[in-house]
């Protein structure tokens, strides 16, 4: 009990403390937010005057001996004005506080995609993408609805709850406050109804999804149910997600119809109330007739903006929510700085050298031991061995997504911590094993949007790798539309794409995690061409999974549970009938040995 | 089709929308009673009033509101639940029609298309006969139920006069109320497009790190995020205007009321108390004609949802079953005679000529390049596809003779992309069979070699593939499609397209070893890879190029051919050729 009492005050000094964060965003609007709450009080002004207008003309020229017509008229000008000054009053408002919450999030957002893009890949490793992109998509629209929706909410519908109220205690206290009473009715009634009605929101969506997602997952495998003739029963688990969802859906209607019909009978109700005790002070002469017409106005007019209020209550509390998210991800410090005074050479010839290197991320299970090789600018380096042996970790260091435990990696003699890591990337580049494309034309791919590299470019890096021959004849060439999950590109095309980057970027360091798995034999060759091309002027390090690729290295180096085992020329190995050797042997075993 | 459903279910549900037509109109009949009482109440102070007429008035507004609100509520809810019904029901025959349609629909219609039919195209003809005839029936009923009263119980001059402005409402609603919905699509397709970025952008963080590509990839966010300003910003333009003209109409027929109703009321020719009840009606009016133009949207909307549905409904698959079907023998070869296919909205053939026979209980190995036609070969032998008549025959009868659901008993398969629905593993490989039969689970997962890693799992066959089988490595899947496809102990021939890709050398060996067991129980065996490592068991091997059949024959005298084979041979034992 004490336990939740305190998680409580903790969670709400920790919302106080998001919306205070939220609001530094808006502080470069807080001039346009006095604006608008001028503007609200404006409209709401018009709209309590409406009512007070028509009780003059009823009690001062309608109920009077003699009336004449003119004054009449005069009332209906000022009716006139008055409705079109509220109008440009509300269209104003809700322009100009969309127009700033909309800025704030803007901005928002633009911070939280460029810090997370700024983080270490350790926090990638630990982070869910999906829930990353939440993040930016998602929380930051919820956070919009507490600029646009709850703020305009709280200033517009307070600020007539207030008017209101005052117009009526000013027309006649007792009334008024007598009315008051259908304030904590309708309060209390959203407060029973609400919290139920998210419920029942909340099951209709979630058995949505789920039919959804299961229709989504049949229409993809329809061949199999078919192959396999099975219709009848996916049409029974069919049945078994829609029926239920039918009967949330009608569930949800039920509710709807209960609450918003009890609200319209509440109404009702009070306008009944109104006539009753406004009827009966009319009688007791204490008001006039006109006071009763505007009591009975005046009182329906508390209803939707009660309502909109309570509603607008769930805003706030999920747009807290996603705020205290934004702010969680925006508090992540990038782990890998630059070093205050970084030495980076204007240019690298390519040595690198791994100084008795070491690294692991839990201490009691070291990755990568005491790795010490030197290679010479230009050289083709092969990295072997089995899964889990560190070969990926080995890339992971020299490109700095980590740093080592011990030891260190020069380029150039230089400590590549001590070099800005956007110089780091710009000598180093890194092709990966799944090669990633975005939605854009082959060239954007190629050049990776930067608009410095020109079309003539990008088609000689084309050429240079190979990617030319498949390009050229897709039907818009280099203008061609790729997606990242569309099957348009087959991986070995994909990887001249890779090496196409590279050509462009031009880094002195290539390294390749090398990817012919799931190549076919004539992707195959292209792919080697291409890296060959690649390859030229640039220290290169491959790491292997075929044993084929690396064969032609200057050197190759085996790894084995985080150390370098062994390392020669491929024909320096086999004669030494060790660990590369036995790879070598285990591996053509598998490939086809069985076939001769 | 979509029509005559409709037709059909308001004929079914006759009484209750009857019910619900009665309930609306009385609702409204009541609810019109309301102001007047109110003009009487005010009425009657001039002439005279006792508390206890006021208490009497306060009572009958009370009464009378409480029969409009539960009429109301249960004539709306009759409507909107029978809607619902419906959509339920129109969902269901969506995804029945959807299972009787081929491969060669799907192959035309992208996923995310079928889906917007149940999220865009269903709820809108929910909404149609839900919201659409609730606002018709109220609309209708409050409109007239008003006017009847103004103008027999107040003024017909003052009526007309008044409602002028108030008729171009429902020319507001109708104008602006598209352009608003369309643009809040553009929205939220560029919250989408946002949320796109984000993911493309995430998933290659390592591409963009590695490259230090960061600043651009902020830029093109940063553009995203303009995009959505500034349609957001039109979205609330549209939005606030629509908001502004209404209420400015309704000011315009207020004002005309005060001033002419007034006058009205200074000749005495109505009474103080109708001229508020006439205030009050003119505001009740704002409703019905706003929900006219509504209405009007919302039918515009569906009609096009309907005709989308009914042209899906309509499709037909081109592959049928015959009207007398032939049992499929459980003996004989497959021949294929001299068969040349082409796809029906293609203009080459895919395949040419060819001309085989895979003798019963026999292994037949296809290899070729990507596009060269070996999907097309065993799509032929489920029937996905429809071959030319008396190109293709089982045990002697061609295949378009006999009826699929028999045909597909007999062949069992293994797909490319090792499909898995989103449910456990024994679910999955019990897949084609009628019951869940433990002991086969694990008889079918021991063969397909999937066995020992299943039981390392800690839920063991209970474990939940994540989507599209996620969880599981690419090998795993694929040897869990394997299982499907064995569980299947009765089917005489069993094919196997490219399924073996995936797999690492050792463990693909071991599937091997298991249906090398298929294969001594009599089994016909059909493997199509680009892997010849996979093709060890093939008694012949077809080389298919560009759809024809480049060679054939045992692979041992293929590689004495030195054609195509031997050539892919060659490359694919070179990493070890130096060592052997």
């Amino acid at each position: 009990m004490a336990d939740s009492v305190q998680r409580n005050a903790a969670a709400k000094s920790g919302s106080s403390q998001t919306i205070r964060e939220l609001l530094v965003y808006a502080l470069p609007y807080s001039r346009l937010f006095i604006g608008v709450i001028a503007l609200v009080i404006v409209y709401n002004l018009t709209q309590v005057i409406q009512p007070y207008l028509v009780k003059i003309a009823i009690d001062r020229y309608l109920l009077v001996r003699n009336a004449v017509l003119a004054p009449l008229v005069e009332i209906g000008v000022v009716y006139l004005g008055i409705t079109l000054i509220g109008l440009l009053a509300n269209l104003f408002q809700t322009r100009v506080i969309a127009s700033a919450g909309q800025q704030v999030v803007r901005q928002i957002r633009i911070d939280l995609f460029s810090h997370i893009e700024s983080l270490s890949m350790a926090f990638f490793e630990s982070h869910d993408t999906g829930r990353l992109i939440t993040n930016v998509a998602s929380d930051t629209t919820r956070i919009s609805q507490f600029f646009t929706q709850f703020l305009l909410s709280v200033i517009r519908d307070g600020l007539t709850i207030v008017l209101v109220m005052g117009a009526m205690l000013i027309l006649n206290w007792k009334l008024g406050l007598l009315s008051a009473l259908v304030i904590p009715v309708i309060v209390a009634i959203s407060l029973v109804f609400r919290p139920h009605l998210h419920k029942i929101y909340s099951t209709t969506r979630s058995r949505q999804s789920r039919l959804i997602g299961f229709i989504a997952e049949n229409l993809t495998g329809m061949r199999i149910i078919q192959v396999f003739h099975q219709e009848k029963k996916q049409l029974g688990a069919f049945n078994h997600l829609n029926l239920p969802y039918q009967n949330a859906n009608v569930n949800e209607f039920r509710w709807d119809v209960f609450f918003n019909r009890s609200f319209d009978l509440l109404g009702n109700m009070s306008v009944a109330f109104m006539a009753w005790a406004g009827g009966m002070a009319v009688f007791h002469h204490s008001i006039k007739i006109g006071v009763l017409y505007a009591f009975i106005s005046y009182i329906q007019q508390f209803f939707e903006p009660i309502n909109s209020l309570t509603q607008n209550w769930n805003t706030l509390q999920s747009s807290m929510i996603s705020a205290e998210r934004v702010s969680a991800v925006l508090a992540t410090p990038p782990l890998l700085l630059d070093p205050p005074a970084p030495l980076s050479p204007d240019s690298v010839t390519g040595r690198i050298e791994f100084d008795h290197v070491g690294f692991a991320y839990d201490p009691a299970r070291p990755i990568l031991r005491d790795i010490n090789v030197t290679i010479a600018p230009g050289q083709f380096i092969g990295i072997a061995g089995e899964t889990g042996a560190g070969k990926s970790t080995l890339i992971s260091l020299l490109a700095r997504f980590y740093d080592v435990t011990s030891g260190a990696i020069r380029i150039d003699h230089v400590d590549i911590r001590d070099m800005r890591q956007e110089d780091l990337h710009r000598w180093v580049a890194v092709v990966q094993q799944e090669v990633n494309l975005y939605s854009g034309s082959i060239a954007d791919n190629i050049r990776l949007f930067r608009s410095e590299i020109s079309d003539t470019q990008v088609k000689e890096a084309g050429r240079i790798t190979g990617a030319d021959d498949f390009i050229r004849r897709l039907p818009q060439g280099y203008q061609t539309w790729l997606t990242p999950h569309g099957a348009n590109l087959s991986a070995g095309q994909r990887q001249l794409l890779a090496f196409a980057r590279t050509i462009v970027l031009d880094p002195k360091i290539l390294v390749l995690d090398e990817a012919t798995a799931n190549l076919d034999a004539v992707s195959e060759i292209a792919v080697q061409r291409g890296l060959m091309e690649v390859a030229k002027n640039r220290t290169t390090i491959v790491i292997a999974h075929r044993l084929s690729t690396i064969r032609f290295s200057d050197c190759i180096y085996v790894l084995d549970k985080g150390r370098v085992v062994e390392s020669g020329t491929h024909e320096q190995l086999i004669t030494g009938r060790g660990y590369y050797a036995e790879m070598l042997q285990k591996s053509s075993l598998a490939q086809h040995a069985e076939i001769t | 089709m979509g029509q005559k459903l409709i037709r059909h279910f308001f004929r079914d549900h006759l009484g209750q929308y009857l019910m619900a037509i009665v309930t609306i109109g009385l609702s409204k009949v009541l609810q019109v009673q309301i102001p007047r009482i109110i003009g009487n109440f005010i009425d009657q102070f001039r002439a005279g009033i006792t508390p206890l007429m006021i208490e009497r008035f306060a009572a009958e507004i009370a009464l009378v509101s409480i029969g409009y609100v539960a009429l109301f509520g249960v004539g709306q809810f009759t409507v909107g639940k029978l809607a619902r019904l419906f959509e339920g029901d129109l969902r269901r025959r969506l995804f029945g029609h959807w299972e009787y349609l081929e491969s060669h629909y799907f192959e035309q219609h992208t996923v995310g298309d079928l889906l917007s039919h149940v999220l865009n195209d269903v709820p809108a003809i929910r909404q149609a006969l839900a919201g659409g005839i609730n606002q018709t029936l109220q609309a209708v009923f409050l409109f007239t139920a008003t006017l009847v009263m103004t103008i027999t119980d107040i003024n017909v001059s003052l009526t007309l006069v008044s409602l002028i402005p108030l008729l171009l409402i429902p020319a507001v609603v109708v104008k602006l109320g598209p352009k608003i919905r369309r643009q809040s699509r553009v929205v939220q397709e560029t919250l989408s497009a946002m949320a796109g970025m984000t993911e493309e952008s995430l998933q290659s963080i390592r591409l963009v790190k590695s490259t230090g590509n960061e600043p651009v990839e902020s830029q093109r966010f940063t553009a995203k995020v303009d995009t959505i300003y500034e349609n957001s910003m039109r979205l609330v333009r549209l939005n606030t205007t629509f908001q502004a003209l209404i209420p400015l109409l309704t000011g315009i027929s207020f004002a005309i009321a005060l001033v002419y109703g007034g006058a009205l009321t200074l000749d005495h020719r109505i009474t103080i108390g109708s001229f508020v009840a006439f205030t009050v009606y003119l505001s009740m009016l704002v409703r019905p004609l706003m929900q006219f133009g509504n209405v009007i949207n919302i039918f515009q909307n569906s009609s096009a949802s309907l005709l989308r549905i009914e042209t899906l409904l309509q499709a037909e698959p081109q592959i049928t079953d015959p009207e007398n079907p032939h049992a499929v023998p459980v003996h004989g070869p497959i021949v294929f005679h001299d068969l040349t296919f082409t796809y029906p909205e293609g203009s080459e053939p895919v395949l040419r000529h060819i001309s085989l026979t895979v003798p019963e209980g026999s292994t037949l190995g296809i290899v070729g390049r990507t596009g060269a036609g070996k999907s097309t070969l065993s799509r032929l032998l489920l029937r996905e596809l429809d071959p030319p008549p008396g190109t293709l025959t089982i045990g002697g009868v061609d295949i378009r003779d006999v009826a699929r659901a028999d045909l597909r008993e007999s062949v069992t398969y293994v797909p490319q992309d090792g499909f898995l629905f989103s449910s456990s593993i024994g679910q999955n490989i019990a897949f084609p069979v009628e019951r869940e039969d433990p002991a086969q689970i694990l008889q079918a997962a021991h063969d397909a070699n999937i066995l020992a890693t299943v039981q390392t799992m800690p839920e063991g066959f209970d474990t939940v593939v994540g989507e599209h089988g996620l969880t599981l490595s690419g090998g795993q899947r694929q040897r869990v499609a394997i299982a499907r496809a064995l569980i299947k102990s009765h089917s005489r021939i069993v094919i196997l397209d490219d399924s073996l890709s995936a797999v690492d050398g050792k463990t693909e060996s071991t599937i091997l070893d298991a249906l090398q067991a298929l294969h001594d129980k009599g089994r016909t065996l059909i493997i199509t890879s680009h892997r010849l490592s996979s093709l060890r068991l093939a008694d012949h091997i077809v080389v298919l190029d560009g759809g024809e059949i480049a060679e054939y024959g045992t692979p041992a005298q293929l590689l004495r051919n030195n054609g195509f084979y031997a050539r892919l041979y060659a490359i694919q034992s070179q990493g070890s050729e130096n060592h052997g």
